[in-house]
């Protein structure tokens, strides 16, 4: 039994960094798996230049056998920084455990065009809030059904996808079409002033 | 100067250390502003939350939460919970014309206890439980006490 007092300093050495790693993969970087398809994103009708449109956004088989791994950044979302078009991870407004992932549409002030199960075709983005949607609008159950969600549910932005090696790299932009009209100027969120 | 980076590496692990209890056991907030105002002062005071409650159990009417603000992400509010999912709860008690609202899954009806003078679920709406970050159980400073539940079951004789 030689080998455990070797085991144990180096245990002694080791567990003092776990705090860091876990303190890392929440306010730094993580990565995770994707299940789903409401992100999957068919055909836009866009610009020609933008090949990049047209491949899915993530997942991209339907069987559901293989997920794609990617990038969270916890970091950006931490400094309240929202931009639109970005992919997210948020909390379910009405499931808190449960984690989905769309891309913010609009922001604050925004005026929306919805979707089918909404029950109101135009609708204003109330402060602190914004409009998700997947991008696969027959997969997706998003701001179309549960409205606009409070920002504060926003966790992180998804910002690579890492596994499927032939799609390695930043996540797709998806151009903005014609459903939203925005607002002049978006609030800059700051933690400093605290009220 | 293998000496500073031993203390450097020390510092980084006991500040992740703490910051890990702060997130998923207690920490302490300043909280201050007129709507919690017979509970808490308008001053402002610094009260301890935990995160256990949220986790492991339940949190019931009569709580004292702190949560993120629905209209500000950057902001955090501290509220009492009025109502839990699938209570029926009274909009605005204040004014002469009574509705009611069912508050939804995984909502919670918050109200601050100076109804005079508080934005809350009246101005926003039922507020989603990913939102509330924890349960507040004491107050640190000024006079530090613990705060309970103050909800009394009221009995009816019929």
């Amino acid at each position: 039994m030689a080998f455990v007092p070797a085991f144990r300093q180096w245990a002694w050495s080791v567990l003092p960094w776990v705090p860091v790693g876990i303190y890392f993969t929440e306010h730094g970087y993580s990565l995770g798996t994707v299940n789903g398809r409401s992100m999957q994103a068919r055909k836009q009708p866009s610009t020609l230049s933008s090949w990049m449109n047209k491949k899915p956004t993530l997942n991209p088989d339907s069987n559901q056998l293989k997920k794609d791994v990617v990038l969270f950044n916890h970091w950006a979302i931490d400094r309240c920084n929202y931009n639109i078009g970005d992919v997210v991870t948020l909390r379910h407004p009405d499931q808190p455990e449960k984690i989905v992932i769309k891309r913010i549409i609009a922001l604050e002030g925004d005026v929306v065009q919805t979707r089918s199960p909404y029950p109101e075709a135009h609708v204003r983005v109330p402060r602190g809030h914004c409009w998700i949607e997947g991008d696969e609008m027959f997969h997706s159950r998003d701001s179309n059904h549960y409205g606009p969600v409070p920002l504060g549910l926003v966790k992180s932005k998804v910002e690579y996808v890492l596994y499927p090696l032939n799609r390695f790299g930043k996540i797709p932009d998806k151009p903005r079409g014609n459903r939203v009209r925005y607002a002049p100027g978006h609030k800059v969120y700051n933690r400093l002033d605290h009220e | 100067m293998s000496k500073y980076l031993k203390s450097a590496a020390l510092v980084l692990q006991v500040a992740c250390g703490v910051q890990l209890f702060n997130n998923h056991v207690a920490e302490f907030t300043w909280c201050f502003g007129p709507s919690m105002l017979p509970t808490l002062n308008m001053t402002g005071d610094i009260v301890g939350f935990e995160h256990l409650t949220q986790r492991f159990s339940k949190l019931g009417t009569g709580d004292l939460v702190v949560a993120v603000s629905p209209t500000d992400p950057s902001k955090l509010v501290c509220k009492r919970i009025i109502g839990v999912p699938g209570d029926k709860v009274v909009i605005d008690p204040v004014s002469p014309h009574r509705q009611y609202i069912t508050v939804p899954p995984g909502h919670y009806w918050l109200m601050g206890d100076n109804l005079s003078n508080s934005t809350d679920s009246r101005a926003y709406g039922p507020v989603s439980g990913g939102l509330v970050l924890g349960r507040v159980f004491a107050r640190l400073w000024p006079s530090p006490k613990w705060i309970n539940n103050g909800l009394e079951e009221i009995v009816e004789f019929s």
